[in-house]
């Protein structure tokens, strides 16, 4: 499963633009406001985001998630790649009734290079 | 001129619901009468402003348009804000336009209310990634706002100049208020405070809830001047009185509240959104009870609550529809 997640990293990396890895720190700006990705930083206002390709969904036992996640996370659902970056294309479309509030990533380079900043510590 | 495109809808129906109780609340003291207003499927309609004109505006986030909702028979019109736009806040203008706080191209919004001609102020290039949140004008037509990035700033709609400062405790600047007297005031959800922002040198003074990491989410003011504040985190409605500095704290009904937006009506009644209980909560100031009115759909997730004589708004972000709960009053 771990290797399925690499390789479809690596393709949504290959099919991003140049330029867009440092895009993927700035359209992460914005969600910065309630997340990190610092793993001692808790107390936001989201879930801390580090590590969380791979993780179950609603995996951060430190936050208390809205009912669709807790529901994801009872049935077992994790996060890969491929599930993220379908999250953020619209996550209320992915997860109706979400606490959190956003309008999606519909730039598919954009999501694919936010995707790829939150998958991987060295494009930090 | 912004690229704008108009939508209409002459379908949208109107429901009428009775309120029901949450438990741990109180027997509901006067008549209530809820109804709902379906919009776009897949907007993510939120805040709400009523307009002078009956009208109520409001935003969808989801698409980056604000609606405009005729309460009287429930159509309503969508104005494109522009690529990308996804707008959080609304209010009405002394110019009696909606201003709104547009987070999708950073920058605040005006629309025209007779032809709908979308004007944008951009926040400065440095102030790219703001996370705008919430604005309020202030009693000399200067509109003040919040990026929950950590700024907060300041537009003067006549010049066009704006101002961006540095919250004193970063990210995490979300509603706003002003009181009777003028002072604007703002929450700071990842802050865990409120503060008075000097309206003169731009600065502000942090004041903080005694409830610790209780997650001030968005405040209002009464007609008294004192501060309505939501706690997100602690689950209670909190209330700090500048006069005398002092505070209270109520927590909501029901299990593990999640208390996100405060308003407070014309007649002093303060009204709670609770996420947890997925109700609109009233709570009465003098008798320091509870009514409850859970929304008849799952995930409805108002997220923030105006109003006028008689009738509180809100938005359901999860459900596409608008919510308004009349107040009866005696015969």
């Amino acid at each position: 499963m771990r290797f399925f997640a690499v390789l479809l990293s690596l393709a949504i990396c290959a099919a991003a633009p140049a330029g867009a890895e440092e895009n993927g720190e700035r359209l992460f700006a914005p969600c910065r406001a309630c997340h990190s990705l610092d793993p001692a930083e808790r107390g936001l206002p989201g879930p801390n985001l580090a590590g969380v390709i791979g993780r179950g969904i609603g995996g951060d036992t430190a936050f208390d998630y809205s009912p669709v996640l807790r529901k994801a996370r009872d049935d077992g659902l994790r996060w890969d790649v491929q599930r993220l970056n379908s999250f953020l294309a619209d996550p209320a479309e992915m997860f109706p009734g979400l606490w959190m509030s956003m309008r999606g990533v519909e730039d598919a380079a954009e999501r694919q290079a936010l995707v790829r900043f939150l998958a991987d510590p060295a494009s930090r | 001129m912004n690229r704008r495109q108009f939508l209409t809808s002459t379908t949208a129906a109107v429901l009428l619901a009775t309120p029901a109780l949450l438990r741990g609340a109180a027997a509901q003291e006067s008549p209530f009468r809820v109804k709902y207003y379906p919009v776009a499927a897949g907007m993510g309609s939120r805040d709400v402003a009523p307009a002078p004109d009956g009208m109520i505006w409001f935003c969808g986030q989801r698409n980056g348009t604000l609606g405009r909702l005729d309460p009287q028979d429930g159509t309503f019109k969508l104005i494109d804000l522009g690529k990308g736009a996804a707008p959080h806040g609304v209010v009405i203008g002394p110019d009696g336009a909606p201003w709104v706080t547009e987070g999708g191209q950073n920058a605040i919004a005006r629309v025209d209310p007779a032809d709908h001609k979308v004007t944008l102020f951009r926040l400065p290039e440095k102030e790219a990634y703001a996370n705008l949140n919430t604005g309020v004008f202030d009693k000399s037509g200067i509109f003040w706002f919040t990026g929950q990035s950590g700024i907060y700033g300041r537009l003067d709609p006549k010049s066009g100049d704006m101002t961006v400062f540095k919250a004193p405790r970063g990210r995490g600047t979300y509603g706003m208020t002003i009181t009777p007297k003028g002072d604007v005031w703002y929450a700071s959800l990842a802050g865990n405070h409120i503060a008075r922002i000097d309206l003169a040198s731009g600065n502000a003074k942090v004041v903080e809830p005694p409830t610790p990491n209780q997650g001030a989410r968005r405040v209002w003011s009464d007609s008294k001047g004192r501060l309505w504040v939501s706690e997100w985190n602690s689950g209670n409605v909190s209330m700090h009185d500048p006069a005398d500095g002092s505070w209270k704290a109520w927590k909501l009904p029901g299990d593990n509240p999640r208390t996100y937006s405060v308003y407070v009506d014309d007649k002093d009644k303060v009204w709670l959104t609770d996420f947890s209980a997925n109700a609109i909560v009233r709570f009465d100031p003098l008798t320091e009870k509870f009514n409850a009115f859970p929304s008849d759909k799952a995930g409805a997730n108002v997220r923030q609550m105006n109003g006028r004589p008689g009738e509180a708004w809100g938005g359901e972000s999860g459900t596409n529809r608008l919510v308004v709960i009349q107040t009866v009053a005696p015969a």
